[in-house]
């Protein structure tokens, strides 16, 4: 094992003023366990990026750049939010990532990937998808994808800050185990529950300097504000949710007990009158609808809303800022300025999904205090949160799924007996296997590619049609194969009902703007004629797309026919991720609606919100990009595909169907002209 | 330089995501033109050139060969696979499209990434679409149905594809979310640049 260097490094991120790093010294020698702690804004993430070494000089300016890894995946990264982290659609196939791009042999990716499954403490089945398990789950999928490649170094940037105590003392447990004889170097705000696991601590002060460095105890002893008091038990959950006036209250209950989807079901419930009720969802982001901070507050027309507006901002800290862009902004700085954006338009009921998560205490507190202003305006304040600091302050607390357990703090619950989730008893099945289907139709079997020569020589096989008697002939094989392909009547309807649609709005087009006369009887037949040819073109692909996995279809463009392989990992990530971007342009659409910005129809909402949507898929990007990049992918030109792309004796019947469909369109149309009359 | 990073290849494809989310949103504003594309089918062209943005986007951002034609071709199979009514005739289309935006910035050796550059990818895109879409949607209208379908086609594509997208990258840049990008690079020369004259 190697030493991990910082020597003077240098570090001024494109868009910034100041360096992050300026002339950095830190040594992490081989297997030390290192907490970097300070405020939020003083640079840890950076710094555990330098070390990581992916500090990009296209990037910014870098000098005294660090060694980077001598192989893929010698260090480690966890990222503070795992969804991000997440590129493969099971959550083996996902842990598989790495030993891929290290080109490593097929059964050694498999048998890498159960063994970093198991020493992670993934207890979901190999199977599930990622991005629809607990956020403590993901984030043990992403401690399986680094240890994978076995790293030597592990570095973890605030791995838990935003998962409730019991879920992060479930991934301290499985990191802690994990890093047994490797380096670990944490970022992290909250230095108690990794206290008496480490041998160091270094605390970081504004652009990265450090402030204390030494042992544990020595540190904390000079610097006694690192030490947090528990917060006080808050009031004891009740049967009802409580929406009232000048009352705060607090919805609790484990990730996935449904606190997001209560806020967003009262929100579609009582939000009908505009400006009557707000919701601020947990990335404050998807809030920000204005080009300047001050904009988010209202129209400045109106000399007392602007009077409010600028005593809002001076409370919230944010009046220096007012002429800046809200993306701009810190998170703590985006978390205040969403809470006072919604309180100036004076709802009558405040709803916010988890507003403390991932802050530290000084930010928490500034946050706290704009909730009870807002508590104290006389306005339903209801957020949703697993923060022990936010229920104490809550006058009311309601409670989803489940008796709470007695103590929720990170401190009390640090140290419980073996990590297990309830129900997961039993050894869950790790293997990598394909993508399971909902419910399994014959054309599964086949090879992706068969899947798209169907849809391509169908299409090309259409231009065979020139007759309205030939096209309808054409369509036959089409009605009687789509049962082996279509899984339910009203997903196929569903399916279909765009592509016929298009036919008749074709049908039409050309009834009205053939050469024909407009709308004769002679119109109306090229017309068919031409609704039957579009369907022929589209319909086949359509239905035999239904049976295409994307993951599958990397592994054949990739794995057997050797396109480029970082692209199509590229876009088969972003293909299995299109579901999560779905949920996000949904928040992002429906925060507009409420707030005013028009309906879901308006031509200004639709682009705010196209714009709102590429900004967090552009941040989203370039943490994947980390994560990726962590796991070797920058050199995985030539990598492996955990899975085979096989073609089998389906495929030759598969074959046969795309070339059936290819040649009937012309034998149906020869078919009707030899018919007699 | 032409390099694809990793970030250059997944902002590519997110930009591309991006759109064939959001792209199942837009049909909304097809039906806001329904009066005028009722009594002329042809003014449909005028919104052709939204569904060009994800490659003038990705080639104004990422500023390297390909990004255009990656993004649209995501944008192109997300739409395919979500539930478009073209089919696989979808994939073509992003693959024409972003081939055409490619070809405007190839033009100019992929070095100049302004206005008017983003207008004639937006045009050449449009342009070959219409070939696409004349010849395999619609071969029985007449010519000059199909002519004045090209001239709704090209002024959509130098406004709503070149103009608005460059308009967008802007206000991305403001943002910050193209800070680690090329397209951020110019943004901070610019700035600093100002600071240093001002002081």
């Amino acid at each position: 094992m190697t030493e991990l260097l910082l020597d003077g490094v240098r570090w001024r991120p494109t868009g910034r003023d100041e360096p992050a790093l300026d002339g950095l010294h830190l040594r992490v020698p081989a297997g030390q366990r290192v907490l970097l702690t300070g405020v939020s804004g003083s640079g840890k993430s950076t710094v555990l990026r330098a070390l990581a070494g992916l500090l990009d000089p296209e990037a910014g300016d870098l000098e005294q750049a660090p060694a980077g890894p001598s192989r893929p995946g010698e260090r480690g990264l966890l990222l503070q939010n795992p969804a991000h982290a997440v590129v493969g659609a099971t959550v083996a196939r996902d842990a598989a990532i790495g030993p891929e791009n290290a080109a490593l042999p097929r059964p050694e990716i498999h048998e890498r990937v159960r063994r970093a499954l198991e020493a992670a403490a993934v207890d979901v089945d190999g199977s599930r998808d990622p991005l629809a398990v607990s956020g403590g789950q993901q984030q043990r999928v992403a401690l399986a994808g680094a240890l994978a490649l076995r790293p030597e170094a592990m570095l973890l940037d605030e791995p838990t800050s935003m998962l409730d105590a019991e879920a992060a003392a479930t991934v301290r447990r499985a990191v802690l185990a994990a890093s047994a004889g490797r380096t670990l170097v944490i970022a992290d705000h909250h230095v108690e529950p990794w206290r008496e696991h480490l041998d160091r601590i270094v605390v970081l002060g504004p652009g990265a300097q450090v402030l204390a460095d030494g042992p544990p105890e020595e540190v904390l002893d000079r610097r006694p504000e690192l030490q947090e008091t528990e917060p006080a038990a808050g009031p004891s959950p009740e049967p009802e949710l409580r929406i009232e006036p000048g009352l705060l209250t607090v919805v609790t209950g484990a990730s996935g007990a449904g606190k997001t989807t209560l806020l967003r079901s009262l929100a579609a419930e009582r939000g009908r009158r505009p400006g009557s009720l707000l919701l601020v969802p947990q990335d404050p982001a998807h809030f920000f609808l204005a080009s300047t901070v001050r904009g988010e507050l209202g129209d400045a027309a109106d000399p007392a809303a602007a009077a409010d507006a600028q005593s809002l901002l001076d409370r919230a800290g944010l009046a220096h800022l007012a002429e800046a862009n809200p993306h701009r902004l810190s998170g703590g700085e985006q978390r205040r300025l969403a809470i006072i954006a919604a309180l100036a338009a004076r709802p009558d009921v405040l709803l916010l999904d988890e507003p403390t998560v991932g802050l530290d205490g000084e930010r928490r507190a500034a946050v706290l205090a704009l909730l009870e202003e807002a508590r104290d305006r006389g306005t339903a304040v209801v957020a949703a949160s697993h923060d022990p600091v936010l229920v104490a302050a809550a006058g009311s607390r309601h409670h989803l799924g489940g008796a709470p357990s007695p103590a929720r703090t990170a401190a009390s619950t640090a140290e419980g007996p073996a990590a297990t989730d309830p129900g997961a008893s039993d050894e869950p099945d790790r293997r990598i296997l394909p993508v399971p289907r909902p419910a399994p139709r014959p054309a599964d079997v086949l090879n992706p590619l068969t899947l798209c020569l169907i849809g391509i020589l169908a299409a090309v096989g259409s231009y065979a049609v020139s007759t309205w008697q030939g096209g309808l002939l054409a369509l036959l094989p089409t009605v009687l194969l789509a049962p082996l392909v279509l899984r339910s009547v009203r997903g196929a309807a569903w399916r279909l009902a765009p592509v016929l649609l298009s036919a008749v709005s074709l049908a039409w087009t050309t009834a009205l703007l053939g050469e024909a006369p407009a709308l004769s009887g002679e119109a109306w037949l090229l017309g068919l004629k031409e609704a039957c040819r579009i369907t022929a073109f589209v319909a086949p692909g359509v239905i035999a797309l239904t049976s295409l996995d994307v993951t599958a279809l990397g592994d054949a463009l990739g794995g057997r026919l050797r396109w480029p392989a970082r692209p199509v990992v590229a876009v088969v990530a972003a293909l299995v991720r299109a579901g999560h971007t779905g949920r996000q342009w949904e928040i992002i659409t429906s925060t507009r609606v409420l707030r005013g910005r028009g309906g879901r129809r308006s031509p200004r909402m639709l682009a705010g919100a196209t714009l709102a949507l590429l900004v967090d898929s552009l941040r989203g990007a370039e943490q994947q990009a980390l994560a990726l990049d962590a796991r070797g992918f920058a050199t995985a030109n030539r990598r492996t595909w955990a899975l085979p792309s096989r073609f089998t004796r389906a495929d030759l019947v598969g074959g046969a169907v795309a070339a059936l469909l290819l040649v009937w369109p012309a034998l149906a149309q020869l078919l009707w002209a030899s018919l007699p009359g | 330089m032409t390099r694809m990073r990793t970030i250059d290849l997944l902002v590519s494809v997110a930009i591309g995501a991006a759109f064939g989310v959001a792209f199942l949103g837009y049909g909304a504003l097809y039906s806001l033109i329904g009066p005028l594309t009722a009594a002329f089918k042809p003014a449909e062209g005028i919104l052709a050139g939204i569904w060009f943005l994800p490659a003038v986007l990705a080639a104004l951002i990422v500023r390297k060969p390909g990004a255009a034609l990656l993004a649209e071709l995501v944008a192109a199979t997300l739409e395919m696979i979500l539930g478009g009514q073209w089919g696989w005739g979808t994939v073509v289309s992003g693959l024409l499209q972003g081939g055409g935006v490619e070809i405007g910035f190839l033009i100019f050796a992929y070095r100049r990434f302004t206005l008017p550059v983003a207008m004639l990818g937006g045009v050449i895109a449009a342009a070959l679409e219409w070939v696409w879409e004349r010849f395999s949607y619609y071969p029985e209208m007449s010519w000059t149905f199909a002519l004045l379908l090209l001239a709704f086609f090209l002024v959509s594509g130098a406004l709503l594809c070149g103009a608005l997208g460059w308009a967008a990258v802007r206000a991305l840049g403001a943002t910050g979310a193209l800070d680690a990008l090329p397209a951020g690079r110019d943004r901070d020369r610019e700035r600093r640049a100002a600071a240093t004259t001002a002081a």
